[in-house]
C-alpha cells in the first residue's frame, strides 16, 4: 500500500506514494465521520428522516430549503437531544484518542492509555466526590474542574511510580495501572456507599459510560477543553518525535525533557477529563485508534495526533450509534461496547509487546 | 449473522444483571396471586402476634382506579412555583407524563379524572389501566430524553426520583413544562403530594377532593391497625424492609427516609433500622441483621421472586436463619408497584400489609 516496492521505486515514488497514504487516511477517516454524524444523526427513538435533518440544518444556517421535521417535537429533538450527544461523542472520542497518542508518546510505552493506566478512574473519583458531597464552586465547570485535577494527580502518580531510568516498562505501566484502578475503585465503592440514591445512579451511570443526556451547556465545556487539549497535543507533536529517540538524543537536539513531559501530563489530564468530566469512563478508545492510524501512517506524531483524533470521534460516534439502537428502547453503557471491542485489542499488543521487547521486559 | 447478534445481546444482558443495573420491566400489574386481603376489622387477629409461621402474601382488594370525579374542571393556564421552586406555567394537559420510581404520580393523575390524558409511563406503573402505555424509562429507572419527545407531552410531572437528571433538563430545553414535585414518600405527605399533582394539572379542587378521600381512608385504616397492633412497644414486632434482587445480588435495608420507615411505623411495627440509626437504603451485613434480630421481613414480591422465595431468601442471606423471623419465616411481601406507592393506594396497602400481619390465617 505504500512504496513497499522498494526495489524498483525510486525515491521521488516512494515519497509519492507515503503522500497518498497520508492524504488518504485523512481523506477517509474525514468522510467517515461525516457519514457517522449524519447516520447518528438521523437515527433515534423520534422518527426524523435524513433529508429532515438536512432541511432542518440548512433552516438554522439561514437557507429556506428543504422539508422541516413532520413529528411534532422533530425539531426539538434533533437540536435538544440529538446533536448534543453527537457532537459530544465527536469531542468525547477525539480527546480519547488524542489523550492516548499522547500518553504512548511520552510514556514510550504502547500500553499506556487513560481508560487502562487509570488516569480516566481518577478523574472519575475526583468528579463522583463533587457529585457526592454536592460541592459546587464553578457551575457547570464543576465537575470538569475536578475530573481535571483528578486526572492530573493520577497521571502524575502513574508517571512517577511506573518509570525507571528515563523509560516505563510494558509490565511496570501495565501492574501500576491495575493498582491505580484498584484504588480508584476502592474509592468509587466508598463514595457509592456514601451516597444518596440519586448520587448513586449518576456514579453507576459514570462508572459505565454513557451519552444519554448530553446537553450544550455540557457540550461547551467539553469543546473548550478538548479542542485546547488537541491543539497543544499538535504543537508538542514534533518534541514528542524527537523524545521517541530516547532522553539523551532529544536533550541533544535542544528538547527540555523533563518539560515536555510535565506538558504533556497536563495535556493528557485535560483531554481525559474532557472526555470523563460528561460521558463517563469509556476505556480502551485511546489505546485501539492510535495503533490503528500508527499501522497505516507510521509512528510520526505530527500526523498521528490529527488524524487519532478523527478516528476517535469516528469510533465514539460509531459506538454511541449502536449503543442507542442496538437494542430497542435501550440505551447500553457505551464504556461497556469500547471495552467489549477494545479488551481483545489488548490481549494482542500485550502479546505483540512481548515478542518485540523479548519477553517480560 | 442474526445468531452472533442475538448471542452478543444475550452476553449484553448478562453483563448488564452483573453491573448491577435492575432489568425489570415484567409486569406485576395484577400484583402476586393470592388472596385478596378482607377489612381488617372483619378479621380475627392473632392472639400473640409473634404466633405465626411462614409466609403471608399482601394483596391489595381493589387495586383499581377510583377517579374522584369523572369530569374535572380544569383551569387553565395555570402558574405555579414547584417543589424546586421553579416557576412553571402549564397551558395544555393533554398529553401529559407523570413519572416517577414509585409510580404514585401517574396514580394520582388518573385518580383525579385525567388518566385519559397520559401518553406514557414509568416501568413502575403498572396497574391495569395504565398498562398499555408506552415506556419511557429503559434499563430499570433511566429516562429515554428520545422516548419522551416521541410522545410529544405538553406537560412533565416528575420528581428527583429519576434520572439522568440531564434527561429533564433537556425536556425543559425543548420548551416542554416540567413540574417537579417533592421526591420524599411517607405516610405523612400523600395529601400534598396530590395536591402538588393537581396544581400542576390544574385541578386544584379535584386534588382536594382526592386528598381527603385519601386521609380519611387512610386515618380509618390507621385507627383499626391501632386496634390490633401491640400498645407497648416492647410488645410489637421488630421489623425490617429488605430490597432484594438476586439477579444483582442486591440485598439493601431500607431505612430512615427510604418510605420503608413511616409504612413500618404507621402498622404499628418496631423499626430496627430506626433503632440501629439505618439512613437511606445501603447494603446490608450478615451481622448487622443477625444484630438486628427482626421477628418480621417485609419484602418485594418480585424482589422474592427474583432469590428463589422464601427457601432461596435464607440459602442467599443465610444470616436471615439466625434471626426470629428466619427461624419462623415470618416474611410478608407484597407487589413491587404497590408496597412502596404512596398516594391514593396507601390506605389498601396498610390493610392489606396489616392483615398479612396480624392476621394472617384469614388470607392463607
Amino acid at each position: 500500500m505504500t512504496a513497499v516496492t522498494a526495489g524498483a521505486g525510486t525515491l521521488r515514488d516512494r515519497i509519492v506514494g507515503r503522500l497518498a497514504t497520508r492524504v488518504g487516511l485523512f481523506t477517509v477517516l474525514g468522510a467517515l465521520l461525516v457519514v457517522v454524524v449524519l447516520v447518528g444523526a438521523g437515527q433515534g427513538a423520534v422518527n426524523v428522516p435524513a433529508s429532515e435533518v438536512l432541511g432542518s440544518v440548512l433552516h438554522r444556517l439561514g437557507f429556506d430549503i428543504g422539508p422541516m421535521p413532520s413529528h411534532p417535537r422533530g425539531e426539538d429533538a434533533l437540536w435538544n437531544v440529538r446533536f448534543p450527544r453527537v457532537t459530544m461523542a465527536v469531542l468525547a472520542g477525539a480527546a480519547l484518542a488524542t489523550a492516548g497518542a499522547v500518553m504512548q508518546g511520552v510514556f514510550g510505552n504502547p500500553l499506556a492509555e487513560p481508560g487502562v493506566v487509570g488516569v480516566s478512574s481518577g478523574a472519575a473519583v475526583a468528579a463522583a466526590t463533587v457529585i457526592v458531597f454536592d460541592l459546587e464552586f464553578a457551575g457547570s465547570w464543576t465537575i470538569a474542574i475536578a475530573a481535571f485535577l483528578g486526572g492530573l494527580v493520577t497521571t502524575f502518580l502513574v508517571y512517577l511510580l511506573s518509570r525507571e531510568g528515563g523509560r516505563t516498562e510494558v509490565v511496570t505501566l501495565v501492574l501500576t495501572g491495575i493498582a491505580l484502578n484498584a484504588m480508584t475503585s476502592a474509592g468509587l465503592a466508598f463514595l457509592l456507599f456514601l451516597a444518596n440514591t440519586q448520587a448513586r445512579e449518576e456514579i453507576v451511570f459514570w462508572q459505565l459510560g454513557s451519552l444519554n443526556g448530553a446537553r450544550w451547556e455540557q457540550v461547551v465545556v467539553v469543546a473548550v477543553l478538548a479542542v485546547v487539549g488537541v491543539v497543544a497535543a499538535v504543537v508538542m507533536a514534533r518534541q514528542l518525535d524527537l523524545l521517541a529517540l530516547g532522553d539523551r538524543a532529544a536533550r541533544h537536539v535542544g528538547v527540555d525533557v523533563e518539560r515536555l513531559r510535565v506538558k504533556a501530563i497536563v495535556v493528557v489530564a485535560v483531554l481525559t477529563a474532557a472526555a470523563v468530566a460528561f460521558c463517563g469512563i469509556i476505556a480502551f478508545v485511546g489505546l485501539v485508534v492510535p495503533h490503528l492510524v500508527r499501522l497505516v501512517i507510521g509512528p510520526g506524531h505530527r500526523l498521528l495526533i490529527p488524524a487519532s483524533a478523527l478516528g476517535g470521534a469516528v469510533l465514539l460516534v460509531a459506538a454511541d450509534l449502536w449503543a442507542r439502537t442496538a437494542i430497542v428502547n435501550a440505551d447500553l453503557p457505551i464504556g461497556m461496547l469500547t471495552a467489549l471491542v477494545g479488551g481483545p485489542f489488548f490481549f494482542w499488543l500485550i502479546r505483540r509487546a512481548r515478542r518485540t521487547a523479548g519477553g517480560w521486559a | 449473522m442474526r445468531r452472533v447478534v442475538a448471542a452478543v445481546m444475550a452476553v449484553m444482558v448478562l453483563a448488564f444483571a452483573g453491573c448491577g443495573i435492575e432489568v425489570d420491566n415484567s409486569d406485576d400489574g395484577h400484583g402476586p396471586t393470592g388472596t385478596s386481603a378482607p377489612d381488617l376489622e372483619t378479621v380475627t387477629p392473632l392472639d400473640d402476634v409473634r404466633d405465626w409461621q411462614g409466609l403471608a402474601t399482601a394483596v391489595a382488594a381493589d387495586p383499581a382506579i377510583h377517579p374522584v370525579t369523572d369530569d374535572p374542571q380544569q383551569q387553565l393556564p395555570v402558574t405555579l412555583t414547584d417543589h424546586q421552586g421553579t416557576k412553571v406555567t402549564v397551558k395544555d394537559t393533554s398529553r401529559v407524563l407523570a413519572l416517577d420510581v414509585y409510580g404514585s404520580l401517574s396514580r394520582i393523575t388518573y385518580e383525579l379524572g385525567l388518566g385519559d390524558s397520559l401518553i406514557g409511563r414509568d416501568v413502575s406503573t403498572q396497574f391495569e389501566e395504565a398498562a398499555d402505555l408506552p415506556l419511557v424509562t429503559h434499563g430499570g429507572h433511566d429516562l429515554s430524553a428520545e422516548s419522551i419527545l416521541d410522545l410529544d407531552p405538553t406537560l412533565i410531572i416528575t420528581d428527583t426520583s429519576l434520572g439522568p437528571w440531564d434527561v429533564i433538563l433537556q425536556m425543559r430545553e425543548a420548551g416542554i413544562p416540567v413540574v417537579v414535585v417533592d421526591s420524599h414518600r411517607s405516610i405523612d405527605n400523600v395529601s400534598s403530594l396530590i395536591n402538588e399533582v393537581a396544581a400542576a394539572l390544574g385541578v386544584p379542587a379535584e386534588g382536594k377532593k382526592l386528598a381527603q378521600r385519601s386521609q380519611e381512608q387512610i386515618d380509618e385504616v390507621l385507627g383499626k391497625i391501632a386496634k390490633v397492633a401491640p400498645a407497648e412497644e416492647s410488645g410489637r414486632l421488630r421489623t425490617i424492609f429488605l430490597y432484594v434482587r438476586g439477579q444483582a445480588n442486591t440485598y439493601q435495608l431500607f431505612g430512615e427516609d427510604s418510605g420503608a420507615d413511616t409504612l413500618i411505623e404507621a402498622l404499628g411495627l418496631y423499626d430496627v433500622a430506626k433503632e440501629i440509626d439505618w439512613k437511606g437504603s445501603r447494603s446490608v451485613t450478615a451481622e448487622a441483621l443477625i444484630e438486628a434480630q427482626p421477628d418480621l421481613v417485609l419484602l418485594m414480591s418480585k424482589g422474592l421472586e427474583s432469590v428463589g422465595g422464601v427457601d432461596g431468601l435464607l440459602e442467599k442471606v443465610p444470616a436471615l436463619a439466625s434471626t426470629p423471623a428466619g427461624e419462623n419465616e415470618r416474611f410478608v411481601d407484597m407487589a413491587d408497584s404497590q408496597i412502596l406507592g404512596y398516594g391514593p393506594m396507601t390506605a389498601q396497602v396498610l390493610n392489606a400489609l396489616a392483615v398479612a400481619i396480624y392476621a394472617p390465617g384469614s388470607i392463607s
